[in-house]
């Protein structure tokens, strides 16, 4: 078979784009991209408006309360108020992008890789004067930017929606935060577009590729964090262990010095999750998680550079394995 | 002389065995076996750390000359150790059901032996009943698999010991858990046997399945996706608003999630007081009336399986 790969004097300059151009073009034309980018979309709004609309009956049992509190001639102090951080109604969103939104990667990184082979064209394509490399680099470039278009339409409209819903607006600052949230949810969401790429590329049957590629999503998206969250003690009684014990938290601090390794496992299990890092990170910037609410956005990037170097890694070694993986003529073909 | 088996029992026996021989379903199966094995060894394991963390805060609290809880641990039934079978099972153990569905008929279509059957003397009603026999078993094993290691950690664990009461309940969570996955494993034939591709007939039950488990429990309890991952965290107060009144009677009685989570935390003992399934339909009702409408779609979409047709038709 013709190797393009050895005649390098005939290499044109714009392979990757071309190939990526193709791709993108290709995947606009059929609905595919468009329903699941819309299915994204509906479980992202569901969860900011279901959100939106629980905090909303807080604040009337908040406002009830302080009324009947005020009516007695008492102090209205005794009761809390509701908290209200509009960028915190995203949470349920994060969490679709991070469960929804990876799978979805999944199906792109499958369908960029199957459709070739589907149509019997991979090897037609690679008999153009191109290198093996440019090839896989113009499909994963396509696919990351279909991520990084269909997340930044949902992201977009979640801000929308979240501006007019949340009645005080959002700030440069908020705004500032999606973005960077953006950002980094493309680059998570790629981790799983290249696992799913790569095996539907190399193993043999493409169908079996896209299974084998959800047991990774199973096992990094929902198992890894569900074994850390049930081993955390504090998720075993109703309200905390040691609330129920009554136990301040300098003594709590205390008394798991004696449970260092078991806190060991339990964080490196989750550790080992990319998505773990990137619902850390996400939450830290949004405020979502409680300690980070109200802080500035550098510090809190300067806490959460170790999530976000696990996650960028993450996707650059994928890439590169991509990249690096010899084509095997013998997948070229539909299975 | 022993007379030749029925087609029937020949679809069913054909099927079963091709299925089993696919790589990712053994990889899928082997994946909810080890999984049920972690959820036996996670609670125990959970449960024996708080009772260490119990024994170190008593002998703490003592020494500080503070009254001294009861322990959390002796309030909590030994059936609720395995409550965390019951998010594997929602999660992989649905989603192999859903594969092992579809791979049922998928292998048929595309192998292109359709038309090879459907000139045997052998009826559409005959072919159908034989996959959705070889459905049954297949999920009957694993839901037993699941069953025989529930069983045994009760047996191998020490200081636990089962009331009669409390082996009946456990049987009734394993009968709910093989019915839950029925359903997934029904809807993975339907879709597998109606749909124009291989790739479709497996993305709308795995479609189906992810808003069954991370978008109606939102509507129906405001309940976040990773609310999912956790059996405690997963039972909740819906908000007193009259949109999640509405959402419960409108969707409460599709949401099978919810139906299996709280079926489920019923019959291992770990429903918190006050916590009630969002639907007016009892729990383990909205999963056999689920069971048998996607029966229903899967009778249906097989029975109307063209046999002149080969592979897809794409």
């Amino acid at each position: 078979m013709f190797d393009a790969a050895l005649i390098p004097t005939r290499l044109n300059p714009t392979p990757v784009r071309t190939i990526a151009a193709k791709d993108i073009r290709d995947a606009l034309r059929d609905r595919f991209i468009l329903i699941v980018t819309a299915f994204l979309a509906v479980a992202a709004l569901v969860a900011l408006v279901t959100g939106a609309i629980a905090l909303r009956g807080d604040v009337a049992t908040y406002e009830a309360a302080k009324a009947s509190l005020l009516a007695l001639g008492k102090s209205a102090d005794a009761i809390k108020a509701p908290e209200f951080y509009p960028l915190r109604l995203l949470r349920g969103a994060i969490e679709q992008i991070e469960i929804i939104g990876a799978a979805i990667a999944i199906l792109i990184g499958y369908r960029s890789a199957a459709s070739e082979r589907g149509r019997q064209t991979l090897a037609l394509m690679l008999t153009r004067p191109m290198r093996r490399w440019q090839f896989v680099a113009g499909k994963a470039l396509a696919g990351i930017g279909l991520l990084a278009g269909g997340l930044a339409l949902v992201l977009g409209g979640l801000t929308l929606v979240l501006h007019f819903l949340s009645g005080i607006g959002l700030g440069a600052d908020d705004l500032l935060r999606i973005v960077v949230v953006w950002g980094v949810a493309v680059a998570y969401t790629a981790c799983f577009f290249l696992v799913s790429f790569i095996l539907s590329l190399h193993m043999k049957q493409p169908s079996h590729a896209l299974l084998v590629a959800f047991a990774v999503w199973l096992t990094l998206v929902l198992i890894a964090p569900q074994i850390g969250d049930t081993l955390d003690p504090d998720n075993q009684v109703a309200g905390g262990v040691f609330k129920q014990l009554n136990i301040a938290k300098p003594d709590q601090v205390e008394i798991m010095k004696s449970f260092a390794t078991f806190e060991t496992v339990r964080d490196g299990i989750e550790q080992a999750s990319v998505t773990k890092h990137f619902e850390r990170f996400t939450f830290a910037v949004l405020g979502i998680k409680a300690t980070y609410a109200g802080m500035p956005l550098g510090p809190i990037l300067i806490e959460m550079l170790g999530n976000l170097v696990w996650i960028f890694l993450t996707a650059l070694g994928l890439g590169a394995l991509a990249l690096a993986l010899p084509l095997n003529p013998d997948r070229l073909a539909k299975a | 002389m022993q007379g030749a088996p029925s087609p029937g029992w020949l679809i069913v026996r054909q099927s079963a065995s091709f299925v089993l021989r696919e790589r990712t379903v053994a990889l899928l199966s082997l994946m909810f076996v080890v999984l049920v094995l972690i959820s036996a060894w996670l609670g125990w394991s959970a449960t024996s750390t708080v009772n260490r963390i119990y024994l170190d805060a008593a002998a703490f609290l003592k020494s500080a000359g503070q009254p001294v809880p009861t322990n959390p641990v002796l309030d909590i039934s030994p059936l609720s150790l395995m409550r965390n079978m019951s998010v594997y099972v929602a999660l992989i153990g649905a989603l192999s059901a859903i594969v092992i569905g579809n791979r049922l008929v998928g292998l048929d279509r595309k192998a292109g032996v359709l038309p090879l059957i459907g000139i045997r003397p052998l009826g559409r009603d005959a072919y159908a009943a034989g996959k959705i026999a070889a459905l049954i078993g297949l999920i009957l094993a694993l839901g037993a698999v699941a069953g025989v290691v529930a069983v045994a950690t009760f047996l191998v664990l020490p200081a636990i010991t089962l009331t009669g009461l409390q082996w009946a309940q456990l049987a009734g969570f394993m009968a709910v858990t093989t019915l839950y996955m029925g359903i997934f494993g029904l809807i993975g034939l339907a879709a597998g046997a109606a749909a124009r591709s291989e790739t479709v007939g497996l993305l709308v039950p795995v479609t189906l399945w992810l808003t069954l488990t991370f978008i109606l429990p939102q509507l129906t309890a405001n309940l976040n996706p990773t609310a999912a991952i956790n059996p405690i965290s997963a039972l909740a107060i819906p908000p007193d608003t009259s949109f999640f009144h509405w959402a419960a009677i409108v969707l409460g009685p599709v949401s099978l999630a919810d139906a299996y989570k709280f079926a489920s935390a019923g019959l291992l003992d770990y429903l918190p007081q006050g916590i009630a399934s969002p639907s007016f339909i009892p729990p383990v009702i909205t999963l056999v009336l689920a069971t048998g409408v996607a029966a229903a779609f899967a009778w249906r979409a097989l029975t109307r399986l063209s046999m002149t047709e080969g592979e897809y038709n794409v």
